[in-house]
């Protein structure tokens, strides 16, 4: 009877994963137009909201982040389905694995204090790395949006400054002015810049793997036609297209993939944890504890 | 079905994007980190726990085991004593039976003595009359003469003696 129940949440758990995936192929097999040749362009757009300032539309990219939110949620559930204290099941161990290699990853880069940064970290590598990953099955990954990409970064500067202040106002309006206040400018630019730059190297990697690999698909098509054209039926099809653009999938979708998703996560670690100053946060906490006594 | 250029910022689609990180964030902690976590210190107490029941367990083991060594050096302490005692005992026993004996020996050697003492007294007595009863009968048929007996036996007697004196002289 308990393993029924088991095994019933079980599915449901695996078809919630399925679920967003089959329905992101749809909606982008009804919605993709004939094939007008080789174009780059950006997510289909498939209803426009009006809003205030900017309207909204809802892209493929905003579907797909979607589909990869409730794909990872229902995998998390799936993983810690049945967790026991002693680990029978391989699922558990993925489960294990996971936290500890996160924990560890941001116990060596962030030290202990931000421990609480754990499960963010992992949602930055998993909604990264889950977006690029899309590609795979033929979707439009979502991580080759700019906006996408750039609410992660500006999430990620809110942080860093938020950490940043921990060391009070003062300290934080200071810290422009160094070394000297000539540099005042150049600091704040540098300070816009990393969130920027992130958001960036983040997407252009992923949309140039896109580009890359269409362009190298078109020049096979052209060469294949150019080298076997002259064969009545055979000519048609384009041979040279077999084989190199999977090599190329699997350094673009794949590695750059699972590679970009690293560096976000890395990179917010260092910018977290380089711009807390440890040290004045300790003396403002034995301050306000003095007061607090007082 | 139109699309986005390929740059195209779009402030809500960023905020948008800002929210679904920090949902997937929650997420994560509630549904992959809070099981794991829960379950991992509830494995680390009850690893602590045995690791304690463990050691309680050596502990009363090796007091256990001190415990029979003594009781084992204390055995051949025990035995050692009543060892002694044995021999002890058996050596008084063998020395007493062996002064029995010889008791009972010089006994039987003295009673021997005795015995042989009274044997050889008779044998005299008998030695003596026989001979006062072939010397009459000798003297009578010497002689072939009638004697007083009362003679006789005198003159037997003071022959016995002088022949006894003779004997004793020797």
């Amino acid at each position: 009877m308990k393993d029924k129940k088991f095994l019933i949440v079980d599915i449901l758990y695996i078809l919630g994963i399925i679920l967003p995936l089959a329905l992101a192929v749809t909606l982008k097999v009804l919605f993709t137009p004939a094939s007008e040749g080789v174009a780059i362009h950006g997510a289909i757009i498939f209803f426009t909201i009006p809003m205030p300032i900017q309207d909204l539309p809802i892209t493929e990219s905003q579907v797909n982040s979607w589909c990869v939110l409730v794909l990872i949620a229902f995998l998390c559930l799936f993983l810690v389905h049945g967790v026991k204290e002693k680990c029978g099941t391989k699922r558990q161990l993925v489960a294990e694995w996971i936290v500890e290699k996160v924990d560890g990853l941001v116990k060596d880069n962030m030290g202990e204090f931000f421990m609480e940064f754990s499960p963010f970290i992992c949602a930055i590598l998993a909604l990264s790395a889950f977006s690029s990953l899309m590609t795979l099955v033929g979707l439009y990954p979502p991580t080759s949006d700019i906006n996408v990409v750039a609410g992660w970064a500006i999430l990620v500067f809110f942080l860093i400054t938020h950490y940043k202040l921990k060391g009070g106002v003062k300290h934080y309006l200071k810290g422009f002015t160094e070394p000297i206040v000539a540099f005042t400018p150049i600091n704040i630019i540098s300070e816009v810049a990393t969130p920027l730059a992130m958001s960036f190297r983040h997407y252009g990697n992923v949309l140039s793997g896109t580009v890359i690999s269409a362009l190298v698909a078109t020049a096979l098509q052209g060469l294949s036609g150019l080298v076997l054209g002259w064969i009545p039926v055979i000519g048609d099809i384009p041979f040279l297209q077999i084989g190199i653009p999977a090599v190329l999938s699997v350094y673009f979708d794949i590695f750059s993939g699972c590679l970009q998703a690293f560096i976000f996560a890395m990179l917010t670690m260092l910018y977290v944890s380089g711009g807390f100053p440890a040290d004045l946060y300790q003396e403002r906490m034995k301050k306000k504890e003095a007061k607090k006594k007082k | 079905m139109p699309t986005l250029d390929v740059i195209s910022v779009n402030i809500w689609q960023i905020i948008i994007s800002l929210c679904n990180l920090a949902l997937l964030y929650v997420i994560l902690r509630k549904f992959l980190y809070r099981p794991v976590k829960k379950m991992m210190t509830e494995r680390q107490k009850k690893i602590d726990r045995q690791y304690a029941d463990a050691e309680q367990a050596q502990e009363a083991a090796n007091a256990d085991k001190r415990k029979w060594e003594e009781k084992l050096s204390s055995a051949d302490a025990e035995k050692k004593v009543i060892l002694d005692n044995a021999i002890l005992r058996a050596e008084q026993v063998g020395d007493g039976i062996v002064s029995e004996a010889e008791r009972k020996a010089d006994m039987i050697v003295e009673q021997a003595k005795r015995e042989a003492e009274a044997e050889k007294a008779k044998a005299q007595d008998e030695v003596k009359t026989k001979i006062v009863e072939l010397s009459s009968i000798l003297s009578e048929k010497m002689l072939q003469r009638e004697i007083n007996a009362d003679d006789h036996r005198a003159l037997i007697d003071e022959f016995i003696e002088e022949v006894d004196e003779d004997a004793d002289g020797d």
